[in-house]
């Protein structure tokens, strides 16, 4: 059992702030991941997320890049 | 999840997606990509963003042939300007690469254009966005859908890419899309 992400606290953030963070943020240097079913990210998402669905997280966590900061919605 | 697996930075969007108020991408993650099939390195993804940019262009001026008001003819004309720009600076990039001299109409002979920016035609756009042709919000409006569409495809493009270069170049051209988006969203404040 990993106790640490049950313990790790994540910061929530509002709208104004995430759009400041992206709108600085060049291209490469941040994640948006989309967590929602794939059907929901194509009616719309915000531009330049990845789609990994919840239930595919903990399977495709490789494909992301710990580095980087990482905004989910 | 992320946090306990050595992600060190995890935010969480507040109200995710019905809280964003900026302009959103539609489609799957696939839409468009097929632009790029086969297009690894450098030089050809420029000549597709080419293409895209050069799409884009015609489209801004056919619109401007069909409004009716003036200021929204002007500001079509403006937006096809900054698309000349973009191609401009595209240019540039791949004489960078590229040795030797190419003149604009050589190096248009290269790319075709299939589709506009984002990835849809014309009418896929108008279709999705109905845009009044007679207000300058609508437009700008529409010309935001359609930036922030390229922004989505370049970096769904860039994620794909496997040479280094590659992904620099079409991240350099997501940033240029990115600044775009602000100055329209400026813009839009103006009115």
């Amino acid at each position: 059992m990993k106790w640490l992400q049950f313990l790790t606290p994540v910061k929530s953030i509002a709208y104004e702030e995430t759009r400041e963070m992206i709108a600085r943020a060049k291209a490469d240097e941040i994640t948006i991941l989309d967590v929602r079913q794939p059907n929901e990210y194509q009616q719309s998402h915000i531009p330049g997320a990845t789609l990994i669905s919840l239930p595919e997280l903990t399977d495709r966590l490789g494909e992301l890049d710990p580095e980087k900061p990482v905004l989910v919605y | 999840m992320l946090s306990g697996k050595g992600f060190k930075q995890v935010y969480n969007v507040s109200g995710g997606i019905q809280a964003w108020q900026s302009k959103t991408a539609v489609g799957d993650q696939g839409l468009g990509l097929d632009l790029f099939a086969g297009m690894e390195s450098a030089e050809d993804i420029l000549k597709v963003a080419y293409s895209l940019e050069q799409g884009l262009q015609d489209f801004y001026l056919s619109m401007e042939k069909r409004a009716k008001n003036s200021r929204v003819r002007s500001l079509f004309s403006k937006l096809s300007e900054i698309e000349v720009k973009h191609q401009l600076s595209i240019l540039a990039a791949y004489e960078n690469l590229v040795p030797g001299k190419i003149s604009q109409v050589e190096f248009e002979v290269m790319v075709t254009a299939t589709a506009m920016e984002g990835g849809m035609t014309t009418d896929q756009y108008l279709d999705l966005f109905r845009p009044d042709l007679n207000s300058e919000k609508e437009v700008i409006s529409l010309a935001m859908s359609i930036e922030a569409q390229a922004l989505d495809l370049y970096q769904r493009a860039g994620a794909g890419m496997t040479q280094e270069a590659s992904r620099k170049i079409i991240h350099g051209i997501a940033n240029e899309e990115k600044a775009h988006l602000a100055s329209l969203g400026k813009l839009m404040d103006e009115l």
